[in-house]
């Protein structure tokens, strides 16, 4: 069920504010909305409790599917479909694909794993997602709560200890 | 424990190692050898450029990092600068190679008998570079150059624990010598490698050939860093080491065999597919006489550590990559003997006065000699030996400062690396 969410963030100016923030809403059992940085922040993903992505894994597969249909397409065109002698090599010169099947493979898994990332993140064409703040997109650090889930009097006090430059409160439409 | 004790029973072990290596050169020499001694100097040249070329690229790989202004390594890169040590030796053992072209100690090499120069059109072509003198004065020089690097490298890096924080002009040196050594040891190391092992099969050539045989000592040095380090940790020693070095090297491990894997299958396919009967004789002789070692060597050295290292908890598991690092180290030890081998016993027969039409013959209906076809008791203890001596001299040079450098600039930035 969407519902509009009433978002109560701070911005910090420094990554090491955002991590001990993050830290101090952690440790008061906060709930987190999420966290927004112009850059990956070093130990931000085990403090918020991230898994791994699984991205990866899915290259894996899409690389592996790119490498077999290079391999299996070239066997059956050069041995069954349109077999041609090339200076004087067997019909089937498994060397000569390696490159081909390397190049698919990589064009698989790169394709592959850029529409997996895409859909995953609920991103596409036409998709236009409301910011918080400008600033996000430039140089703040941004920790949010959804007023609905965590203690507004909680926060306020987290956003506060922790120094935050600035607290600011947003509603985002369902 | 900042400093490393090489412990009696370490040393000891040590020792027996070098001890069986003396025993099985020995035993090869006297037992178990043609008339021209071939096994026991071919075994002898494996060895030397092995672990000679392992040295070189730590002192390489030191300065490409020094010069990318790299931190990660710092904390543990006292352990490189160890490795380095082996160059002393090398410089010695290839000199017993120069100096026995001279006095026919060893026939390892076509190029070195007068008598087929004489009458070869190809090895006469040749001989402006393939030469007696070249090899020792030239091999004599270019790895005095290495060890001058070495020497400074080294010094430099213990002479900056003496400077005042902040004061960096010491560093400022080292990025000098680093700089410059980069493109020295790029070239020279190539001239070496067509001097020792290229040259062995004095009719072929190739130009990838000392990329490939580089990127083997390379991946070599890597599997043997990780296994010293974890070693090392293993009694003690560097536990600022985190699971964040150990997963870079990992990453080298992985990278570098996956270089190596694409520099061998470059070399072999180009050549393949020009179809030149010049060229293409280097890999007829291995994938027909040594089918398992020539099939092998690219399982052993590219699918199994692509497939072992290829995700990051594998990279992360320590006995893992201890036991990855084993596979690959012994396979590029692998890659060397059948760079090695044949050129050695084609040489031998020519020498012998086989013809090459004989030869032909000894090669399809007889067994390859002992030592030749596929490493023997006597190779693998020959093999112990040099790794043993090999790491005597890293344990003892490791003792003779911190283990962990106080005064690098990117000490800091090592000791909180996060990947």
């Amino acid at each position: 069920m969407k519902r509009n969410k009433e978002i109560i963030f701070g911005l910090y100016g420094d990554e090491q504010d955002l991590l001990a923030a993050v830290k101090s809403a952690k440790d008061r059992n906060l709930e987190i909305y999420d966290v927004y940085s112009p850059f990956p922040v070093h130990g931000l993903d085990p403090l918020l409790g991230l898994r791994e992505s699984r991205l990866h894994i899915a290259g894996f597969l899409y690389g592996l599917t790119g490498a077999l249909i290079a391999f299996l397409g070239m066997s059956w065109v050069f041995t069954r479909d349109w077999p041609i002698i090339f200076g004087g090599k067997p019909y089937w010169s498994v060397p000569a694909f390696v490159p081909i099947v390397f190049e698919v493979t990589v064009l698989l898994s790169a394709i592959g794993m850029t529409i997996t990332f895409f859909v995953v993140s609920g991103m596409g064409f036409g998709v236009s997602n409301e910011t918080l703040h400008d600033s996000i997109t430039d140089d703040k650090f941004c920790l949010a709560f959804d007023k609905a889930e965590a203690d507004e009097a909680t926060v306020r006090q987290v956003l506060q200890e922790s120094n935050a430059e600035q607290v600011h409160e947003k509603m985002i439409k369902a | 424990m900042n400093r490393f004790e090489f412990s009696g029973k370490l040393r000891i072990t040590l020792l027996i190692g070098i001890g069986i290596g003396l025993l099985s050169m020995i035993l090869t020499y006297f037992i178990g050898d043609d008339d021209l001694n071939s096994r026991f100097w071919s075994n002898f040249l494996h060895n030397s450029s092995f672990f000679t070329g392992i040295s070189l690229m730590a002192v390489f790989f030191i300065a490409a990092s020094v010069t990318a202004w790299a931190g990660w390594y710092v904390v543990f890169k006292r352990l490189w600068e160890s490795f380095s040590i082996f160059l002393f030796a090398g410089l010695i053992l290839m000199t017993i190679l120069g100096i026995g072209n001279y006095f026919q100690w060893h026939f390892l090499y076509h190029w070195a008998d007068d008598g087929s120069v004489a009458h070869d059109a190809v090895l006469k072509g040749k001989s402006a570079f393939l030469n007696k003198n070249w090899y020792l004065v030239g091999g004599l020089l270019i790895m005095g150059i290495w060890i001058f690097f070495r020497q400074k490298m080294r010094r430099l890096s213990i002479m900056e624990e003496k400077q005042i924080m902040g004061d960096y002009s010491i560093h400022q040196k080292l990025r000098i010598y680093s700089a410059v050594f980069l493109p020295i040891a790029g070239f020279s190391s190539a001239a070496m490698i067509w001097l020792w092992l290229m040259s062995l099969d004095a009719h072929w050539y190739s130009t990838l050939y000392a990329w490939y045989t580089a990127s083997s000592w390379f991946v070599a040095l890597v599997a043997m860093v990780i296994i010293t380090l974890l070693f090392l940790k293993k009694l003690g020693y560097y536990e600022q080491v985190t699971d964040e070095h150990i997963h870079d090297l990992g990453k080298f491990l992985f990278a570098f065999s996956v270089f190596w894997a694409y520099l061998w299958f470059s070399q072999f396919m180009l050549i393949w597919y020009a179809n030149v009967g010049e060229e293409t004789v280097y890999f007829k002789i291995r994938k027909d006489e040594y089918s398992w070692l020539f099939y092998g060597n690219v399982v052993i050295n590219f699918v199994v550590p692509f497939f072992a290292l290829i995700a990051n908890s594998f990279k992360r598991h320590k006995l893992w990559l201890v036991i990855i690092s084993a596979v690959v180290f012994v396979g590029h030890w692998l890659d060397f003997f059948l760079m090695i081998k044949p050129g050695v016993l084609h040489t031998a027969h020519e020498l012998i006065g086989h013809g090459i039409e004989n030869e032909e013959v000894l090669m399809h209906h007889h067994h390859l000699p002992a030592g030749f076809g596929f490493p023997g008791l006597f190779e693998v203890g020959t093999f112990i030996g040099f790794l043993s001596l090999f790491l005597f001299l890293v344990f003892s040079s490791l003792g003779k400062a911190g283990l962990v450098s106080q005064a690098d600039p990117y000490i800091e930035e090592s000791l909180h690396h996060h990947v």
